[in-house]
């Protein structure tokens, strides 16, 4: 086993990492990770004997959190083999959510995410990493940067190039094939007992290498009421009609457009938390078949009978598979 | 050979700190007022929360602990209603218990196929659809799942 590095050699590895010329930062080394804001550019965490250089705080543009700076997300390098990895340190914080018109209390757990990178180490669909604690006992994780865009930009990117009707025959049949194994894998979760917790579009990116959809970000929690799942399945139902509409149907752009199918809605036909998208969205294209917009209607206002668990969203999924286009276009980004 | 089922008097009523259980403790007692070796169960199911959600295990400990006795509080309070209602004391029980429960409806349906009551009386808070959507209805899945029993859900 080898010894740990000892302080001065951690010093002399970051001071590889500082572009020559500039004056030697003051370098400061932190064995306990408690206090995140006080870490900072050209800071060094030490994990576990492990030194990382932090570089920045991270954004949520890329990461999965809303453009604004998160303080608790470092990027860093590992200094022992330079590889760029995402710090996530110890944010207790409980806080109301509001989805539509329903509130509830969420909060984040280090130890659910650090739980679920063990579960999924290895897994395709998954970003990965691990856990290492701090001097103070912090559960750290330690995550692999993932290259490549969110599902939410891809679909954004494809939809500035073509039309609905181009992107529903050429490129949809592929992102649904591909997306089929990303619901697979929260079922996976499910099957252990585990719930990714906030099940977003930008919280799939398209791995860049191998063109896999992969999940990120599962340190979001909240105390489940009767069906553990329903908040995932809500988070999965939504990116499947974002998919199938090529980007959100809102109520409001087919009223300003004057779209002949704004008259044809009705409440059954909308997002059953999110009032003004449309769900049914075989009313606005006609074109999309019905077993496809049947797994569509289960998250409508006018749905009876609610997915329960991932494998029922599943069956329907493969009953409503759309034939591959002539001419395959959704290739790897 | 008949072939009724044998009518069983044993009624479980599940209930937590909400309203809408005080409501359905309130109503059985009501309804059977007077009625002879009808026995009642109160249960209240603890379920064991996340480790997640605590930052510590003493913490989890002492939320724990805090919720057992304010649970052991309340369903006395309610053992008082029935026997207000003219239930025989003997005949009004009461069962509070931790376990891990991802489904509380199905845990609520064990403990009725465990003991063989009759009848099942749970509260409806009265969800929206989206509510209902997003977590589920403990009331609406024992509706759903029950066999060999009647459920009584109060409103």
């Amino acid at each position: 086993m080898q010894a740990p590095l000892t302080d001065q050699q951690i010093r002399h590895l970051a001071q590889e990492w500082i572009p020559s010329g500039a004056p030697a930062p003051a370098l400061r080394l932190f064995r306990d990770t408690s206090d995140f804001y006080d870490i900072e550019y050209g800071d060094v965490v030490v994990l576990e004997d492990r030194p990382f250089l932090v570089r920045h705080n991270a954004k949520e543009g890329r990461f999965g959190i809303d453009d604004e700076v998160k303080f608790w997300v470092k990027r860093a390098v590992d200094l022992t083999d330079g590889r760029r990895k995402f710090l996530k340190l110890v944010f207790y914080e409980k806080f109301m959510t509001r989805v539509g018109a329903v509130e509830f209390e969420c909060f984040r757990s280090p130890k659910k995410e650090a739980r679920i990178l063990e579960l999924t180490a290895g897994h395709p669909h998954f970003m990965q990493g691990y856990a290492a604690r701090d001097a103070r006992g912090n559960v750290v994780r330690v995550i692999d940067h993932i290259y490549g865009p969110s599902l939410l930009a891809h679909v954004e990117a494809l939809r500035r190039r073509v039309d609905h009707a181009a992107y529903f025959h050429e490129h949809l049949p592929g992102i649904l094939a591909r997306f089929r194994p990303a619901v697979e894998a929260i079922r996976f979760l499910h099957d252990h007992g585990e719930k990714h917790g906030d099940i977003r579009r930008d919280h799939v990116l398209i791995d860049r290498d191998t063109g896999l959809f992969r999940w990120i970000d599962y340190d979001y929690n909240y105390r489940h009421r009767e069906n553990i799942y329903g908040y995932d399945l809500f988070g999965l139902g939504n990116i499947l009609i974002f998919l199938v509409g090529g980007g959100d149907v809102l109520l409001q752009d087919l009223a300003d457009a004057k779209h002949p199918a704004r008259e044809a809605l009705e409440a059954a036909d909308l997002n059953i938390v999110f009032h003004h998208r449309v769900a049914n969205l075989q009313k606005v294209y006609p074109y999309i078949p019905t077993d496809l917009n049947r797994v569509l209607l289960h998250f409508s206002q006018g749905c009876q009978r609610f997915y329960e668990h991932t494998g029922q969203l599943l069956d329907d999924l493969e009953r409503g598979r759309l034939a591959a286009p002539a001419t395959p276009q959704e290739t790897t980004p | 050979m008949s072939t009724a089922k044998a009518f069983k008097r044993d009624i479980l009523i599940a209930v937590d700190d909400s309203e809408n259980a005080r409501r359905a403790v309130t109503y059985v007692g009501q309804m059977l007022e007077g009625l002879p070796d009808v026995r009642a169960t109160l249960l209240h199911i603890i379920p064991l929360p996340e480790e997640d959600y605590f930052a510590t295990d003493e913490e989890r400990e002492r939320w724990l602990r805090r919720h057992e006795e304010r649970m052991a509080q309340l369903l006395e309070d309610y053992r008082q209603v029935l026997i207000g209602h003219g239930f025989a004391p003997e005949n009004v029980d009461v069962r509070a218990y931790q376990r891990n429960c991802p489904s509380m409806a199905t845990c609520i349906l064990e403990e009725r196929d465990h003991r063989a009551y009759g009848t099942i009386v749970v509260g409806r808070k009265g969800l929206s659809r989206s509510e209902e959507f997003l977590f589920g209805s403990i009331s609406s899945k024992i509706v759903s799942y029950a066999r060999n029993c009647t459920v009584w859900v109060v409103e």
